[in-house]
């Protein structure tokens, strides 16, 4: 349903040097400097898939999003949505997609949603029925039936995103953009929204693409991601094989009986890996895959465990390593 | 047409009940409109004591002219003026991004979005007076003038809608509008005074280029047994090819936008 090859987007910005000199000198001579926020990407998105996009700020998550919604044209690639070219806004397109952006509001600020719904209803020529329906269908599920005639601004924040979801959704879409759908909301509000992207998808296979900084968004609505950085792809798969990837070590915890005898030397454990915790009650160390079942063997042999666990890295902070890497190979 | 009749409605309905939110601005637009006509009946009163002609009209025919200048500036403060006041704050904020994900033309809903409910009265006290200034006007002017009169007024606001759009679409590359803003209220004033007294170079430039001086004064013109076919022809060019203009520069723009962060 989406297909995306080699799609760059540049902008041109002009650094300004500080001070009234520098504004002085900015009035006569402007040297524009190019800046890549998207590089050369490509990916395919099926129908009923939810991709993950997650990368840093600045890192052209938005960016790409917005070329595939249609909004800003790229400096060169292709893309195809449904089979349309999406820059060029056909309305045929325009009717099939939806655009959540959790930092910016499309309905009338001063206005019940519901009035809001009413003109959605007309610019996407939906039939009275299937108007109601889905009205019905989307307030029932956001449990938000009881706010449809309460102004926008009146809302709580997570209120708000809900009718937001309502307007993006009213129409059935068959692509389905959401950036950053729960910023801000509290963890009640995110989970419900969560819960509700998973119904939807069930419900209506769009095909999604989901921009969060949110791990948890991410951990729970996606099974594939694409980790974007600088603009250029660096991981696209299955979000399981990130950990698999680049998850090179994992966190061994032994829970210890109450003992009187002395816990082994801190030189012993440190053969194994980094020593993250040791009290009477517990012991965690990070070890490299290869030497985990060596590392249990030791410590079930001689320390007094009650229970052991073995835990991955958790993704965001896989991620979040990646990332580290990467930018202190590029300084 | 008939889908974008229904949803400019739907603009109606929603600016009118936004409008009555805000009482005291609704009152004070009123007075303020209230005194400007005033003060444009008294200059051009002042200017009658000191000579019998300006620009080829008379006292009652400026009266009427004045009246259309009225009329135009508030049908343009009640339909178009609020859009695009808030057309470069949407490029530079990147909130352009939800009217173009939509199957309507955005240009439409740029341009209509928003309906000054609270300048709607002014408007109606224009053709009040309008229609005043029509009625003392001692000598008969036909239904068909009239009615030919009204319909060229409706092309004159549409042309100055187009230019007022031009003049703000740079923004796109510029990201800062106010200059062209300025110049194009600074130049607006040149459509407060009867075409007639422009001359030479001046004239041709505010009749095509700029066509400020055409927009209320050629309507105007057919009242007082002006040639209709001339005008007419005149002010659907000038229609038609700045709209034209405007169409490009929209598209142009639109390559150009580059939203914002998020």
């Amino acid at each position: 349903m989406i297909r995306v090859r080699s799609l760059s987007k540049t902008y041109y910005v002009h650094k300004k040097a500080p001070g009234l000199m520098g504004s002085v000198r900015s009035l006569f001579v402007r040297k524009k400097t190019p800046k890549d926020a998207v590089k050369a990407v490509s990916l395919d998105v099926a129908e009923g898939e939810i991709l993950g996009l997650v990368g840093p700020n600045g890192a052209g998550k938005t960016t790409l999003v917005k070329m595939l919604a249609g909004i800003i044209f790229p400096t060169s690639g292709e893309a195809s949505v449904l089979g349309h070219t999406p820059w060029e806004r056909d309305n045929e397109f325009r009717r099939q997609i939806a655009l959540i952006m959790g930092q910016k509001a499309q309905l009338w600020w001063d206005l019940p949603a519901a009035d809001c719904f009413l003109l959605l209803k007309e610019i996407y020529r939906i039939p009275d029925e299937k108007y109601a329906e889905n009205l019905e269908y989307l307030s029932t599920v956001l449990d938000v039936k009881k706010d449809l005639n309460v102004q926008v601004r009146r809302l709580s924040l997570g209120e708000r995103m809900k009718m937001e979801l309502i307007a993006a959704l009213l129409h059935e879409p068959r692509v389905v953009f959401l950036d950053e759908p729960t910023i801000g909301l509290d963890l009640t509000a995110q989970r419900a929204i969560r819960d509700f992207i998973l119904e939807y998808r069930e419900r209506h296979k769009p095909a999604m693409i989901l921009t969060s900084h949110y791990m948890e968004d991410i951990e729970r609505l996606c099974k594939r991601i694409v980790i974007i950085q600088d603009g250029a792809f660096i991981y696209d798969g299955q979000l399981d094989d990130v950990v698999k990837t680049y998850a090179k070590r994992k966190v061994i915890t032994a829970h210890l009986r109450k003992q009187d005898g002395s816990l082994p030397e801190r030189r012993e454990l440190e053969r194994f890996g980094e020593v993250l915790e040791e009290t009477d009650l517990q012991v965690r160390l990070s070890v490299e895959r290869p030497r985990v079942a060596e590392a249990s063997g030791y410590l079930l042999e001689n320390l007094p465990v009650a229970d052991l666990a073995i835990d991955e890295t958790d993704v965001g902070t896989i991620i979040e390593q990646i990332f580290q890497e990467r930018r202190e190979q590029a300084e | 047409m008939t889908r974008y009749a229904r949803l400019y409605a739907y603009f109606l309905r929603f600016s009118f009940s936004r409008a009555m939110e805000f009482r005291l601005d609704f009152f004070f637009r009123i007075f303020m409109d209230a005194l400007w006509y005033g003060v444009n009946l008294a200059f051009f009163w002042v200017l009658y004591r000191h000579s019998g002609l300006l620009g080829g009209w008379n006292f009652d025919q400026t009266l009427i002219f004045a009246a259309g200048v009225f009329v135009a500036d508030g049908f343009h403060m009640t339909v178009f003026a609020n859009n695009m006041w808030m057309f470069p704050i949407l490029v530079n904020k990147g909130d352009l991004d939800y009217y173009l994900v939509r199957p309507v033309s955005s240009l439409f809903f740029i341009s209509l979005r928003d309906f000054a409910a609270n300048s709607f009265l002014n408007l109606l006290m224009a053709l009040g007076v309008l229609a005043w200034a029509l009625i003392r006007y001692p000598e008969p002017v036909g239904l068909d003038r009239i009615a030919i009169y009204l319909a060229l007024m409706g092309v004159g606001f549409f042309i100055n809608y187009t230019i007022h759009l031009l003049f703000l679409v740079p923004v796109f590359w510029m990201h800062s509008g106010e200059g062209l803003r300025d110049i194009f209220f600074t130049l607006g004033s040149y459509s407060n005074r009867p075409d007639g007294i422009y001359r030479g170079w001046i004239r041709r430039f505010l009749t095509t280029i700029l066509p400020f001086a055409i927009m209320v004064s050629f309507p105007t013109r057919v009242l007082f047994g002006g040639n209709v076919g001339e005008i007419l022809l005149h002010m659907g060019i000038v229609a038609a090819v700045a709209f034209g203009v405007l169409l490009l520069f929209w598209r142009l723009g639109l390559r150009a936008y580059g939203s914002a962060s998020s």
